[in-house]
């Protein structure tokens, strides 16, 4: 398998203790992803999976160890080259976003001609074709805070495939969805995932969505990995308990035959 | 002998003062004969703080952003020759008729200029810096005065005479000024001297220090001020420091054009101090005593009668 | 219509404005000069030596300094608004103008002048102030690797009220006479500037308003958050440090040569924002013209409300912006619905 993204022993410590009382760290963290697949990163808060995304995207520099992207080093790539390669669709956007969907869209194009002061005919067309895709052209002119959580989430993807990257890193998709648009998303990324070939990342402590819709897992605990692999190989039940500190059920989802995990509660 | 001669700031005794006053005002004349003996077109004066101002000849459209000086100049009969005044500029009345051109911290520099002057008399104590700056980068010739003393008045008077050509009107206001001054200096030579407190302004308590003119009309008035040994012009005092000097009298300074009655009462609730126990409070004319016109005489005099009031016929308290 | 022709419409009518006030303003003040006179000296024609002084040398001086002083606050403004994503944020916060009016106070109140009488030394003072404050926030708030934008704005309004402090023990304590010139000072004044003058502040606060608009594609994205403009390639520390130097030379520059006046910009990079968008590339070549016609206006009453004497333009900034921006608040309520 082709290896697009190679983390080779990284090690990361937060200069000053995070917001959360302790120093936190990523611990000889090595996994790679193959082109073309989904995989997952899933684990307890605060095993690592946001500081993953941050070394993944420059927004931190490891203290130690490798990050290849497509066999290159990240670390030697411009920040806008690694802009062209990798998208980010974040959570969600800051409380008071001022600008339209078009416009957001268009951020996307930044990075492949940083020196650009407005965006030229290609970059309109291509937020055009972007969000043609993502069903959401006719809400180009409304501002994003007008908008339902799903249809700013297509709004995010809109832009990430405005970027033209490789791969796709989504940062907890689901999380503020109602289900209809949980569901859109799995449909959506599927798609992107099949049509084009887009090697996506999925960062999620949603386990169902993660044995659902991953090929390979990647599970996170206090900053190193315990269990790189197939998805049924990692979504097993000790591993999981051992994990999660509580104790689960590994089970075959009733329609599409893929793991879904359950939490045995206490008390019944 | 140099007309550029700077008048002592330590408040010294009349006589002293006349003379410098005198002297200065013979160079001033002199220099003014040798300037006219040159060339017919060239009029060039030194200003009292030392600059040489040139003009095409004698002033005949002076803007006065003092209001000290708009007095002296309708004193002497100069006011044909102002074309300009200050909003504040308020007295004698007629100089109230005269075109304004606003404050004296922000005076309409196109007023000024419309008026086409050849001459604006102003003083760093009350007008800006940036004003005078601008007026020169205008090309208008700016004559600066800061009297600080009563020999600086007479002195202004007399430079103020010659610039104006009223030299004889000068004179005769110089000399019957001085004789009032002369006179009220005879009077108290020999009386005991009660320590004074002067308030210019209550809240805060601002108090005549040193080189200042109230303190000089005090200390001619036969006072002895408690606060003329203060190092700063207008030192700050607290109401503990001026109170813990005990003074026998207590003149309050009114502004403005209102004869008010400056927080009076505040001052009557130490029924311990001389002063009130006495019950010597006054009320002095800010006007007479805080602007460097003629009246400044009429100030002193205000002073005295309060002062020593047996020595200029007024009751005794 | 593209961005770029739309900006350029904007502009031009923008332009056309400020062309128009510039000549009223031209036409109106104390000295009774007819616009056919003013006309006259334009074209070069002089009439008389007195329509061409209260024309060329007192009120089109003052008119370029309104003009370069409003656009460079409201320059300054959207800047620092767009970089701290604060609305509140203003040139004043920065703590470089309160630094500024510190160095002139201490000059004016101590006697200080390079000897001749020349306002230039009062603007080494200002830029001396400014440059001291702008060091001493951004030293209080960078960290190693970065500029955290809540401690650059704690930092500034730190620093700002410690200079105001002290400008504060200044006025206790400053001779009776000189008192009211510093206070007239502190009200902000726009006064003719002379041409060597004009030429400084016109280059300061030329590099100060190619710094921000140069960041201004980089700002939009920095309302992602630094993340996500970081993720998108934008080098967040160079757009802030930047935004930053460029904002406080505008700021600086105003200060050392016009006075501390305020709300310009508070006010106009806010009504700009409603009427025309959120996008800095459109904000910040506006609100250099915008900010310029705010101001003239502004200054245009100062000096001619109540003639002879002249009021301060900070007042008069003051009085009507407020209004304004309630105005302008109110009238966005009711437009966006739930």
């Amino acid at each position: 398998m082709t290896a697009l993204v190679e983390f080779g022993r990284v090690g990361f410590a937060y200069p000053v203790p995070h917001r959360t009382a302790r120093s936190f760290a990523i611990r000889d963290l090595s996994f790679t992803v193959a082109a073309g697949e989904i995989f997952g990163v899933i684990g307890p808060n605060a095993s690592g999976k946001t500081t993953l995304i941050r070394l993944l995207s420059r927004v931190l520099e490891p203290d130690s160890g490798d990050i290849r992207l497509e066999g290159e080093r990240v670390r030697r790539l411009t920040r806008a080259a690694v802009a062209t390669r990798i998208a980010v669709v974040p959570q969600s956007l800051p409380q008071g976003f001022p600008y339209t969907v078009e416009e957001l869209v268009l951020m996307g194009r930044f990075p492949h001609a940083p020196g650009r002061f407005f965006e030229s005919e290609g970059d309109r067309g291509i937020a055009v074709e972007a969000m043609t895709a993502m069903d959401v052209l006719e809400l180009r002119a409304e501002p994003l805070d007008r908008l339902s959580g799903g249809e700013r989430q297509r709004a995010l993807l809109a832009r990430a495939l405005c970027q033209r990257p490789r791969l796709l890193v989504l940062d907890e998709p689901t999380s503020h969805l109602d289900l209809r648009y949980q569901a859109e998303c799995v449909g959506l990324l599927r798609r992107l995932n099949g049509s084009s070939g887009l090697t996506i990342i999925l960062v999620t402590h949603d386990l169902n969505l993660a044995g659902e819709l991953c090929h390979r897992l990647l599970l996170l605990a206090d900053g190193s990995a315990v269990r790189e692999g197939p998805v049924e190989s990692v979504l097993d039940e000790a591993t999981l308990e051992a994990v999660y500190g509580c104790r689960v059920v590994v089970d075959k989802h009733p329609a599409s035959r893929r793991p879904t995990v359950q939490v045995v509660w206490p008390g019944a | 002998m140099s007309a550029r001669r700077r008048t002592a700031r330590v408040p010294a005794l009349v006589v002293g003062g006349m003379r410098d006053a005198m002297l200065t005002r013979a160079a001033a004349l002199a220099l003014l004969v040798l300037c006219s003996a040159g060339p017919a077109h060239a009029f060039t004066v030194t200003d009292p703080l030392g600059h040489t101002v040139t003009l095409p000849g004698p002033p005949k459209r002076i803007v006065s952003l003092v209001p000290s000086v708009t007095e002296i100049l309708f004193a002497i009969g100069a006011q044909d020759l102002l074309v300009g005044v200050t909003d504040f500029c308020d007295h004698p009345a007629e100089a109230s008729k005269k075109r304004s051109v606003g404050g004296m911290l922000a005076p309409s520099l196109e007023t000024v200029v419309a008026l086409k002057p050849d001459l604006v008399v102003v003083t760093p104590a009350g007008n800006r810096e940036e004003t005078f700056v601008q007026l020169e980068r205008l090309k208008l010739p700016v004559y600066r005065v800061n009297p600080s003393s009563v020999a600086d008045v007479l002195d202004l008077i007399a430079r103020l005479g010659s610039l104006s050509g009223r030299e004889k009107a000068a004179e005769q206001l110089v000399a019957s000024l001085d004789r009032r001054v002369k006179l009220v200096a005879d009077r108290v030579a020999r009386l005991p001297r009660p320590r004074v407190l002067y308030v210019i302004w209550p809240e805060p308590l601002i108090v005549p220090g040193r080189g200042v003119l109230v303190s000089e009309l005090l200390a001619l008035a036969g006072a002895d001020s408690v606060t003329a040994n203060g190092g700063a012009p207008y030192p700050r005092y607290s109401l503990e420091a001026a109170v813990a000097r005990g003074p026998e009298i207590i003149i309050l300074a009114s502004h403005g054009s209102r004869q008010g009655v400056m927080a009076r009462e505040k001052w009557e609730r130490f029924s311990a101090l001389p002063a009130v126990r006495a019950g010597r409070l006054y009320n002095a004319d800010g006007n007479l005593m805080h602007r460097y016109g003629p009246r400044v005489v009429d100030g002193l005099e205000q002073l005295a009668r309060f002062i020593h009031p047996e020595a200029f016929g007024a009751r005794p308290p | 219509m593209t961005a770029g022709t739309r900006l350029l419409a904007v502009l031009g009518a923008l332009a056309l404005v400020l062309a128009g006030l510039a000549l009223v303003a031209l036409f109106v003040g104390s000295a009774p000069v007819s616009p056919r006179s003013v006309l006259a000296v334009l074209a070069g024609r002089a009439p008389a030596a007195l329509e061409q002084v209260v024309v060329l040398d007192l009120r089109l001086p003052r008119i370029l300094a309104a003009l370069l002083a409003g656009g460079a606050l409201a320059v300054a403004g959207v800047g620092f608004q767009g970089l701290t994503r604060n609305p509140l944020a203003e040139p004043s916060v920065l703590g470089v103008s309160s630094g500024a009016a510190f160095g002139v106070v201490i000059a004016q109140v101590f006697g200080l002048r390079a000897g001749v009488l020349d306002a230039l030394g009062l603007t080494a003072f200002a830029f001396a102030g400014a440059f001291i404050a702008g060091l001493t926030v951004y030293g209080i708030a960078a960290r190693a690797g970065g500029l955290p934008v809540h401690t650059l704005l704690l930092a500034g309004v730190i620093v700002g009220i410690f200079f105001s402090s002290a400008i504060t023990v200044l006025i206790s304590i400053v001779d009776f006479d000189r008192l009211g010139g510093v206070i007239y000072w502190l009200l902000g004044s726009l006064a003719p500037i002379p041409v060597g003058g004009l030429a400084v502040f016109a280059v300061v606060a030329a590099v100060g308003f190619w710094l921000i608009l140069g960041q201004s594609r980089q700002l939009n994205l920095l309302a992602l958050g630094e993340e996500g403009a970081l993720q998108l390639g934008v080098h967040a520390e160079r757009v802030k440090r930047r935004i930053f130097a460029g904002a406080a030379l505008l700021t600086a520059a105003v200060v050392a040569f016009a006075g501390p006046i305020g709300f310009v910009g508070l006010i106009v990079p806010h009504a700009l924002r409603m009427l025309l968008g959120p996008d800095h590339r459109v904000l910040v070549p506006t609100a250099l013209l915008a900010g310029g016609v705010f101001l003239l206006a502004a200054d245009t009453l100062a000096r001619n409300l109540i003639a002879p004497a002249e009021l301060s333009v900070g007042v008069i900034t003051a009085f009507c912006g407020a209004p304004f921006f309630i105005y302008l608040l109110r009238a966005r309520a009711t437009r966006i619905g739930p």
